[in-house]
């Protein structure tokens, strides 16, 4: 069956968020995927990848209706969306209250609002939420003018003043009157009652909610270069926050595909642990030290189960990600199935990992932190493992399927080490470990140094003894294993730069094809980033700057960013929006900040 | 009347019923969270009320449980089918008169007759508690018989 409204392009949909769960908003005012009651669980709006079956909460013109005006709410997470009815105006304006801490609210209140300008607008409601992977109808009741619907121990009531009759599964017509403007209100109860909130009484709640956003957005440093769209990438973060445990989700999607039609399709809405430590990086930057901290505790409360062994990735909560399986008869986005659940890559050995964590916790003590004496430990045990498996083959960033020796593995593991002996400067370490982190620290060194690094293109690689360079090298520079000013450092940025690109600023991960999965490879957006990241950290801050503002020209209407892009149409394509691209984003921006300023024309922006 | 059964088992029992209400709850089994329910009638953190209301509940267990050992003492006998037999009672009472009088009295649960200026927000249980799941009146049923079998079981009348 045709789907008689397909679904609209990646970067056509806003991120609403309650830092505990999220929803994506299409720009024809479609919520065509919420998850409930937290990003991890069921979709109750599915239609994303789920096909019409899968459920929708559609709140607009009637079709087509141009929108005239689409934006975040200046400093905070409320979209607005303005079309042109006959010469009219409908906007929409919508949020989900994040701050409930202490009130007997709901754990997730939707508010969207609907007024007209110039004239009454004829619009319409479209509310049709289904259950999960088999798509199930909820049981109906009307209590006073809320429509409640129930699975079970899940519920869902609708309210809505002035009073519409909303029909599950039908359109229903409505006029706005300027000056009365309609508001619907969802509120979500699992295995606790409904909590019910008044429309006037929930649209407070959403103008306070922007009044606390906008006191957060109003601590980070106005000098920021690039402030707005770092801005929006780190309330974006704060949005793919997990609130009850602190942990970065890495999408809010399953299976947004990296390459339509095809079979790359993954459920991201786990997390990773590198996303979490560059997220540490990213807030610290900023001055946002709650939020740093609330990731660097995340990584060591989650990692405690399996200690001194570092998982992969984790749920929201810490614990296994359930078993990666396919969704039958789920049609896909644009027909790319199979449609995941669960994610294979849990499994993996991934050196990398432990860099990335040990590396938050050095950072962290840079910031003139001390770490706990069982943080301490926990790290203490990861430098071990380190230590102990760095000469194995593993998974490497990418998660390819055939383990090999990755090289940005190689210096993840060297960086978990270094920063780790560093850490033990300031803090109690016995000389035995000591002697053996140093000695591993320098036998990786020595490794990669020879079988990592091609004198015939001046790079480091991909993998020991093969041709294909890696973008995640990018990170070198920020190591310190080499000088940045070598010119190993610089050969390997400058040739990463050159062969792996897709065009402009984008850059492939690695050589397109070359991963053992059918179908086309496209741009990964955070090796951009990195790419900044790298130009800014060796000097070449004005290069920097124009990349970066060349990757602005690619974000979404509303500032996001998925994981990747397609170079011939800039289609964002993959999970979205995604933590990892908005964390290296900040990132980038403070490597800018960072380095020196050339004085002709390479002050902040 | 065994008094000082009373004061211990009393509390054993609502302790169990609590118990086996939440992990039915936790299950996914229904949306009645008394400690919400009832903490809410003090607070409106949800968090706290939760706290309180585990108290509040622990104290009427205690209260049901005093009538439990008087019709005991009454009859001459406790035993765990006797208690099943009250626990039964005792719900049909709980979801038919109880937990449908209590949006009169609670001042933070909704009811269908509240006017624009009702600052009242949490879902009232209905007849049966229904509106808190289908499945709702079978768990609370559960959970008041095992109240009652451990009361039997555990109080003592004059001999």
């Amino acid at each position: 069956m045709t789907d008689p409204r397909p679904p609209a392009p990646i970067s056509d949909y806003g991120l609403l968020g309650d830092t505990r769960t999220a929803a994506l908003v299409s720009g024809d005012g479609a919520i065509d995927w919420l998850c409930v009651p937290r990003f991890d669980g069921e979709p109750v709006f599915g239609r994303l990848v789920g096909g019409p079956a899968a459920g929708t909460f559609r709140v607009g013109p009637v079709p087509p209706a141009p929108v005239v005006q689409r934006r975040y709410r200046q400093d905070t997470a409320t979209i607005e969306t303005t079309w042109e009815v006959d010469g009219r105006r409908l906007t929409l304006t919508e949020s989900m209250v994040a701050e409930i801490t202490g009130r007997l609210l709901p754990t997730t209140l939707l508010v969207r609002r609907l007024s007209a300008e110039g004239g009454t607008v004829g619009a319409v409601v479209e509310f049709d939420p289904r259950l999960g992977a088999r798509h199930r109808r909820p049981r109906l009741h009307r209590r006073g003018n809320a429509l409640v619907c129930q699975w079970g121990a899940l519920a869902v009531s609708l309210d809505c003043t002035p009073g519409v009759t909303v029909e599950p599964g039908r359109t229903t017509p409505v006029e706005v009157v300027p000056g009365r403007p309609l508001t619907l209100v969802l509120a979500v109860a699992d295995r606790e009652p409904l909590i019910h909130v008044e429309p006037e009484a929930a649209w407070e709640l959403v103008l306070g909610d922007e009044a606390r956003w906008r006191a957060w957005t109003a601590g980070i440093h106005g000098s920021l270069p690039f402030r707005e769209a770092v801005v929006r990438s780190l309330l974006t973060l704060r949005l793919l926050t997990y609130s009850p445990s602190q942990a970065p989700v890495a999408a809010p999607t399953m299976s947004l595909p990296e390459d339509p039609g095809g079979v790359r399709n993954w459920d991201y809405r786990y997390v990773w642990p590198r996303d979490a430590s560059i997220g540490v990086n990213a807030f610290l930057g900023v001055g946002k030290l709650d939020e740093a901290h609330g990731f660097l505790a995340w990584l060591l409360h989650a990692s405690r189960l399996e200690r001194p062994r570092l998982p992969a990735l984790f749920t929201l909560t810490g614990r296994h990600v359930p078993r990666e399986r396919e969704l039958p008869g789920w049609p896909g986005y644009l027909g790319s199935v199979p449609v995941r659940t669960g994610n294979g890559a849990a499994g993996q050995h991934q050196l990398d990992g432990y860099g990335w964590v040990v590396d938050a916790a050095w950072v962290f003590v840079q910031a003139g932190h001390r770490l706990y004496s069982e943080t301490w430990r926990a790290v203490r045990g990861f430098a071990d493992v380190v230590a102990g498996r760095w000469g194995e083959p593993d998974a490497g960033i990418w998660e390819v399927r055939e383990p090999g020796h990755h090289v940005h593995s190689k210096l993840m593991g060297w960086l978990a080490l270094d920063r780790a002996l560093r850490i033990g400067d300031t803090h109690p370490l016995p000389d035995r470990q000591r002697r053996r982190w140093q000695e591993a620290r320098d036998a990786i060194a020595d490794e990669v140094r020879t079988r990592g690094f091609d004198p015939a293109q001046s790079s480091y690689v991909r993998s020991y003894g093969a041709p294909d360079l890696d973008s995640a090298v990018l990170v070198l520079p920020l190591l310190g294993l080499d000088d940045v000013a070598s010119a190993r450092v610089r050969g390997t940025v400058d040739a990463i730069r050159e062969r792996l690109s897709a065009g402009g600023p984008l850059l492939y991960r690695y050589p397109p094809g070359r991963d053992g999965l059918p179908g086309p490879e496209n741009a990964f957006l955070p090796c951009s980033f990195w790419l900044v990241q790298a130009l800014a950290s060796t000097g070449r801050r004005r290069e920097a700057e124009e990349l970066f503002r060349e990757l602005l020209d690619h974000a979404s209407p509303l500032g996001l960013y998925a994981e990747e892009l397609d170079p011939a149409t800039g289609a964002h394509l993959g999970n979205y929006p995604q933590t990892l691209t908005h964390a290296a984003l900040v990132q980038a921006a403070l490597a800018i900040r960072d380095s020196p300023d050339p004085g002709d024309g390479g002050g902040p922006v | 009347m065994d008094w000082a059964g009373w004061a211990v088992f009393g509390l054993v029992a609502t302790a169990a019923l609590t118990a086996a209400m939440i992990i039915a709850q936790m299950a996914g089994l229904t949306r009645l969270d008394l400690p919400l329910v009832l903490g809410t009638l003090v607070t409106e953190d949800p968090d706290r009320a939760r706290v309180v209301g585990f108290f509040i509940h622990l104290l009427s267990g205690q209260g049901f449980a005093l009538g439990y050992a008087v019709a005991f003492a009454l009859l001459h006998r406790a035993t765990w089918w006797l208690g099943a037999l009250f626990g039964g009672l005792h719900v049909a009472i709980a979801l038919t008169v109880i937990l449908p009088l209590l949006p009169g009295v609670h001042p933070r649960m909704a009811s269908l007759r509240a006017g624009p200026s009702s600052t009242a927000v949490l879902e009232p249980p209905g007849l049966f508690a229904l509106n808190y799941g289908v499945q709702t009146p079978a768990v609370t049923a559960v959970v008041h018989v095992i109240y009652g079998v451990v009361l039997g079981l555990l109080l003592r009348t004059p001999s």
